[in-house]
């Protein structure tokens, strides 16, 4: 009984190849959305920090701005990994 | 954690810590000691004291200017932390900084009781507290000291200063009421701390900890002296020490014996180092309360570390700049009056 509805789900979802592909391409976006936006949220927490520090010496010093610029933008590395994995899952 | 990572409170914390890697360092206190008043204004002159000194270079000279300078960076630096600081720290903050309104109040009582100039006792008020320029100018504006209490009205402090006034006026000494003043004033900011307002907790250590380096102070002084003064009132309740532990302590009359019952009732690592110090090394009551200040310098550097982003790093720098301005007012002081380096030495704390 339970093999039966099992090989009548599986019937009734992908059929076609049309269809399994374009549900992968799906799956591949849902991924690449994920990467980059986790690893933006990623980026933002860790800059929150640096990036509050920074301004805070840039304030007491103004020579602090070119190191606290720097220092601000090396967590973005985190969202070009991200991004990077995007662009792999979308066109690798 | 008791550690907050909010944004405002890094950038706070950040700030503190540059305007203290700003200050004087030891080696400059040093290279002081061998110049004079004029010289040694010059070289403030090229700090952060520039603004003042330039201002005032035209009205005062000598060691007036260095005083007056000195006082005008202290509350003007003070002011600017106030603004700066967010939320719960900004509330912790005025609260130290009430401190100043007691020193205030007692500069105008007492220039007023011996007859000073208001111009004259202006020069050495520092409005950093609660009661700003406008509040102290009207407190000297003012000729009876009961008038003066009475402009105090809605202050936290009036109902101390209302009952201990009549009677200091009588003794014709401030000693008592300044204790009592600030008796209330850590009574007060223990209740603020434990009102479960966040980062209270933080705030309590360091008062406690300024409580009992207060009271070791308090003793040793005492012990120097050797006044009949009650001990019993100089006491402030809230630290590690307890009423009745304090008046056994300034029962012994062995110095040994003193500095062993301290280490037992204090647990503080750079205190007992500087106690054993102490136990050895003979200095005069000066030194070992420039070296108690140090001590408790260092411990609230040791618990700014700890907690980067809360009240602690504020306080250092609260703390340490005042010590610079002490430190360089002493130098100037000590130099204006012709002291050798060696005494002007024990009174700076570096």
């Amino acid at each position: 009984m339970a093999a039966e509805v099992a090989v009548a789900a599986v019937s009734d979802v992908g059929m076609s190849i049309e269809a399994i592909k374009a549900s992968q391409y799906g799956m591949k976006a849902i991924g690449a959305g994920l990467a980059v936006g986790l690893t933006g949220i990623g980026t933002g927490v860790a800059e929150m920090g640096i990036g509050a520090a920074a301004v805070g010496a840039i304030a007491e010093n103004k020579d602090f701005f070119g190191l606290g610029l720097l220092f601000t933008v090396i967590p973005e590395t985190i969202v070009i990994f991200g991004l990077v994995v995007g662009l792999l899952l979308l066109f690798l | 954690m008791g550690v907050n990572i909010s944004a405002p409170y890094i950038y706070v914390c950040t700030r503190m810590r540059m305007r203290k890697s700003k200050l004087l360092p030891k080696e400059e206190y040093q290279r002081m000691l061998n110049m004079s008043v004029s010289e040694i204004t010059r070289i403030i002159g090229e700090t952060e004291y520039k603004q003042e000194i330039d201002e005032l270079g035209t009205t005062f000279k000598g060691i007036d200017l260095v005083e007056v300078a000195l006082s005008w960076n202290l509350a003007k630096e003070y002011q600017k932390i106030q603004e700066i600081t967010p939320g719960t720290l900004k509330q912790f903050t005025q609260v130290y900084l009430r401190t100043w309104d007691i020193q205030n109040v007692l500069t105008i009582l007492r220039g007023k009781m011996h007859g000073e100039k208001a111009g004259k006792i202006k020069e050495i008020l520092v409005p950093a507290g609660s009661l700003d320029k406008i509040a102290l100018d009207r407190m000297l504006a003012e000729e009876s000291g009961d008038r003066i209490i009475e402009l105090l009205k809605d202050h936290r402090m009036f109902p101390v200063l209302a009952r201990e006034y009549p009677l200091a006026k009588e003794a014709n000494s401030f000693a008592r009421m300044e204790n009592e003043l600030y008796k209330n004033l850590y009574a007060n900011i223990i209740n603020d701390a434990k009102a479960g307002v966040k980062g209270g907790a933080s705030f309590l250590a360091y008062i406690q900890l300024e409580i009992d380096i207060k009271n070791v102070k308090t003793l040793f002084r005492l012990r120097a002296d050797k006044v009949d003064e009650e001990a019993r009132e100089m006491f402030i309740p809230g630290g590690s020490l307890s009423l009745t532990d304090f008046a056994s302590l300034n029962n012994i009359k062995d110095l040994n014996e003193f500095v062993d019952m301290i280490r037992a009732n204090i647990s503080n690592d750079t205190l007992h180092t500087l106690l054993d110090e102490v136990k050895t090394k003979k200095g005069g009551v000066q030194y070992i309360e420039a070296r108690l200040t140090r001590v408790q310098l260092e411990q609230m550097e040791k618990m700014s570390k700890r907690n980067p982003f809360s009240i602690h790093p504020i306080l250092v720098y609260l703390e340490k700049k005042k010590y610079e301005v002490f430190n360089l007012r002493a130098l100037a002081r000590g130099k204006e009056s012709k002291l050798p380096s060696e005494k002007i030495v024990d009174y700076l704390v570096m």
